[in-house]
């Protein structure tokens, strides 16, 4: 290929600098260390570490709580008059989907950076089985819109709580495994919610279940928010 | 207990940084030369030998990925160090108290 083309391609790539460092600098010496000042180094340390780690900043979680509150409200404006239940609106749907869309949009960006230059054979599995479980919540939705011609369930109850607790199920299990107990807490809060909130009907699960997430993610943002505070 | 009895691989304030941003990572994840720089602002000559004094130790893993230039290089805590850094942070706690 000439030079002329070459101008085009994708910038050559720089070598790994560890290949690069280890032949031409050597370190710096350390100096002494005071305990309280090596304790204020490790805490601090470790703080500014766990806010880059973070996969759920609180930002995230009330942007959540604005997600859920748009999107099962718009739901549940659109049918909250039907008798009997026949299903939202497309603008609704619309809505819905333009909401998830902007809040994946949002959680790739914030996992993108908190992710960058990690590697975890363990995050892989995961995302795997996580995967699975909301692949089959709909399919399981599919099912249902054969057995259940007035579509009360297939698409109002059903849609409305089933991810909350199939999904919030297996959450709870998963970091109560990990001794996660504020995640598995909130996990299992969800679940309870979307079990409480099917009572209220196909119309009206949309505007408990809506009302009731976004409370509970406000109250998490607002929990860690205290927590980091409280750290600092 | 004394300064002196604290682990000196730990006990410099190079070193105790890279093990408490290591240790900030779930157990099993490691982290990428390039952003462990990143984030602690060392030059890449000064962060690689105290890796490997560390790696030396037992205490971090370093893991090379791909080849030529599209290699990368890993570091992540070991079990050992994690272990170290409990004793350290342990052995800290103990000697401030007592001042």
């Amino acid at each position: 290929m000439s030079g002329r083309f070459d101008t085009f391609g994708p910038p050559p790539a720089e070598p790994d600098p560890w290949e690069a460092a280890t032949e031409t600098e050597t370190a710096d010496e350390d100096g002494e260390l005071d305990p309280r000042e090596a304790a204020s180094l490790f805490e601090q340390t470790t703080r500014q570490a766990a806010r880059q780690f973070d996969i759920q900043p609180p930002l995230l979680m009330f942007a959540a709580a604005v997600t859920v509150l748009v999107a099962y409200g718009a739901v549940w404006l659109s049918v909250r008059d039907q008798h009997p239940y026949s299903g939202p609106s497309g603008t609704a749907l619309a809505v819905l989907y333009g909401t998830l869309a902007v809040w994946i949009v949002l959680v790739t960006t914030v996992l993108r950076r908190a992710l960058s230059g990690r590697s975890s054979r363990q995050r892989l599995l995961e995302g795997i089985v996580f995967g699975a479980i909301w692949i089959c919540v709909y399919v399981f939705q599919g099912a249902l819109h054969h057995t259940d011609p007035d579509h009360a369930i297939a698409y109002g109850v059903y849609p409305a709580v089933a991810p909350l607790i199939i999904v919030g199920a297996a959450v709870a299990g998963y970091e109560a495994a990990r001794e996660k107990r504020a995640h598995a807490g909130f996990a299992i809060a969800v679940v309870i919610l979307g079990a409480l909130a099917s009572f209220a009907g196909p119309a009206d699960v949309w505007g408990v279940t809506g009302v009731g997430f976004c409370i509970l993610l406000l109250i998490a943002g607002v929990a860690q928010l205290s927590r980091r505070h409280a750290r600092a | 207990m004394t300064a002196a009895e604290l682990d000196p691989l730990i006990h410099a304030p190079a070193r105790l940084r890279i093990v408490a941003t290591l240790a900030a990572l779930p157990d099993g994840d490691a982290l990428s030369f390039t952003r462990l720089q990143d984030m602690l602002g060392l030059t890449p000559g000064n962060l690689i030998t105290h890796l490997r004094k560390l790696e030396d130790a037992g205490y971090l893993s370093t893991e090379k990925t791909g080849h030529g230039v599209a290699s990368r290089t890993s570091v992540a805590l070991t079990h050992h160090g994690r272990t170290a850094l409990d004793a350290y942070t342990a052995a800290l706690r103990d000697l401030l108290a007592g001042l």
